[in-house]
């Protein structure tokens, strides 16, 4: 297979990343460290009732407590585990999904091509939020089904960028050579495109986790997310009732959501930048 | 040039209707997929037997699915999505009813940021690779990342509790009951905070896809020519320029608009804006299944429509789009 990687167009050149790069990560650094060390960070239980209501952020409770009393520092943070978990297996399943129709569909051309890519028209037209809405009232709210549901009607994006790119590759020469090799189909899809799409995946998994995670700030917001593990969505759909009396409530889980979500774009951005 | 513009809209017409067709089987089969009775939950919780008898036999559920699924399709079809069950009324009626509201919203929203979207791409691809070309890409890269119900949430703190310079929320004045021009004046005020969080993701959106598309169409050859011509940048940039541009916009905007939707339904809720967005979370709230999917289909068969229209839009402005 020596021949393969011979004629395998060039890797890109490692550059050194764009301050948009290093901010991304860093937002994203920070938001991550927190959510990992919530219990480090802070002594307070996210769901443990508090005497002190509605308090402005003191020296006590960083962020403020909520109206049953709860730190909503401590809120934020585990808060982070939810969003960030929820965004992450979510990103993962559109991705493994978009990619999988994407090459098959870009590799085998025709027919399968043809039905490929309308299936993917129709659930990029639909609107996507509305639908998961639909589909969670219906199904019933939970971790899992937030996940299946967000992950399921996200992945026609991925699918277009990944076929365009494998219809490309498809005529060069160490694709015919692999193929000449004696290679099957399976194989030339796993050893030969993969690796060659594989920075555009990057790029669609960090844009996908971000976008998955507004989606589940979405549901939530609706009432959909699960009450017994707040996520981000939830602590902002809280602070729309005390929107008036207590403005931490909405303002600091808004921060942190937003600190994730333009961290993974940028990083994204930068990701596919680098790709040159 | 009639003939050609009649088979396009014919041809993008019918290209619409597996759209269509998909969208409702997919209503159908979710509604399916829920655990527990369909009737029940068309019904609605704790029906009298006859009610649930009434139901089973208006939508076909005791016979085969497949049959089911035809009389689903030919309700929708008609404009039958249903009775909701808290309004009891069709819930084409209950839709109808709010669609004014909405459509106010984000009419002026899309209007607005269509507007604010294109100037601000044009502007930063001219500049391109200055400072003041990356402020306005980094402005609209958070834009785009921040959901659009907490930058309303923030505009209310900011511009409403603390300034006190607009309405929390509503479309009217309470009890006011202003007429004429005072009403008018009275909406108007009330629109600028929704209006505004709505419009945020599109502009910048809108922004960043303009900016891609002028900086292609700048690079061109036939740029070069009508510059060595003499051509005033001003001409070369609007007349020249965005012309090729403009399809990359238009495209973005038929595209984004089930966002839009989507994003209408938590404004509404953050701004307590009367519209389809309210009713859709009312209808999550009171299990109300028969509104939801109503609601949704209603949605999705006008987000196909903008579709269409925008696709049909760009071939008329461009003719290389008007394949065969």
């Amino acid at each position: 297979m020596s021949v393969t990687i011979a004629l395998r167009p060039p890797w890109p050149r490692p550059r050194l990343p764009s301050v948009a790069t290093a901010v991304g990560v860093l937002l994203t650094g920070i938001v991550v460290a927190g959510a990992i060390c919530a219990p480090l960070l802070t002594s307070a239980d996210p769901l443990g009732l508090g005497g002190d209501i509605l308090s402005a952020p003191t020296r006590l409770h960083p962020m403020g407590t909520d109206d049953l009393g709860r730190d909503l520092f401590a809120r934020v943070l585990y808060g982070g585990r939810v969003s960030l978990g929820i965004g992450l297996f979510s990103g993962l399943l559109s991705v493994v999904f978009g990619v999988s129709v994407g090459m098959v569909a870009g590799f085998a051309g025709g027919v399968l091509d043809e039905v490929l890519m309308r299936v993917t028209e129709i659930f990029q037209v639909m609107p996507k939020l509305l639908a998961a809405v639909v589909v969670v009232s219906l199904v019933g709210s939970s971790l899992t089904n937030e996940v299946l549901v967000i992950g399921l009607l996200s992945w026609p994006a991925t699918a277009r960028v990944i076929r365009g790119r494998v219809q490309v590759l498809r005529g060069q020469e160490f694709i015919a050579a692999a193929r000449m090799g004696g290679a099957s189909h399976l194989r030339i899809l796993w050893r030969n495109l993969l690796p060659n799409v594989f920075a555009y995946v990057l790029v669609s998994t960090s844009l996908q986790i971000a976008s998955a995670i507004v989606s589940e700030s979405f549901l939530s917001f609706l009432g959909l997310g699960d009450p017994g593990h707040p996520s981000w969505g939830l602590l902002l759909q809280q602070g729309q009732l005390f929107l008036q009396q207590a403005w931490w409530l909405t303002t600091l889980p808004g921060i942190a959501l937003a600190m994730t979500v333009l961290g993974m774009n940028l990083l994204g951005d930068g990701l596919s930048k680098g790709r040159g | 040039m009639t003939r050609v513009i009649v088979r396009l809209l014919l041809r993008r017409l019918i290209g619409a209707v597996p759209l269509v067709f998909a969208v409702v089987a997919l209503t159908f089969f979710v509604i399916r997929l829920a655990p527990g009775d369909p009737a029940v939950i068309l019904a609605g919780e704790a029906p009298t037997p006859e009610f649930l008898a009434q139901v089973r036999a208006e939508n076909g559920l005791d016979k085969p699915v497949w049959q089911q699924f035809l009389t689903f399709l030919g309700h929708a079809a008609t404009g039958d999505f249903g009775r909701s069950i808290y309004a009891g009324r069709p819930v084409f009626d209950v839709i109808l009813e709010r669609v004014p509201a909405t459509a106010l919203l984000a009419g002026t929203a899309m209007l607005l940021a269509s507007v604010a979207g294109v100037l601000l791409g044009v502007a930063s691809a001219k500049r391109a690779g200055t400072t003041g070309d990356a402020a306005i890409s980094a402005l609209s890269l958070l834009g785009t990342s921040v959901p659009s119900f907490w930058i309303g949430q923030l505009l209310i703190l900011l511009f409403a509790v603390w300034l006190g310079w607009l309405p929390v929320s509503g479309m009217v004045a309470p009890r006011a009951r202003y007429v004429g021009f005072a009403h008018i004046w009275d909406v108007a005020i009330h629109m600028i905070l929704p209006v505004t969080t709505l419009a945020v993701y599109l502009v910048t959106l809108i922004a960043r896809f303009t900016r891609t598309a002028m900086i292609e169409a700048m690079s061109q050859d036939f740029i070069l020519v009508t510059r060595a011509k003499g051509v005033s940048a001003r001409a070369i940039l609007w007349h020249h320029a965005f012309r090729n541009a403009v399809v990359t916009t238009i495209t973005v905007i038929g595209l984004e608009f089930g966002a839009v939707l989507a994003g209408a339904v938590v404004v509404e809720i953050v701004f307590g804006w009367p519209g389809l967005g309210r009713l859709f979370y009312d209808a999550i709230y009171r299990r109300d299944f028969p509104l939801l999917t109503g609601s949704f289909m209603f949605s999705a068969l006008v987000v196909i429509a903008m579709n269409t229209l925008s696709e049909i839009a760009c071939a008329m402005l461009d003719p290389r789009l008007r394949d065969g």
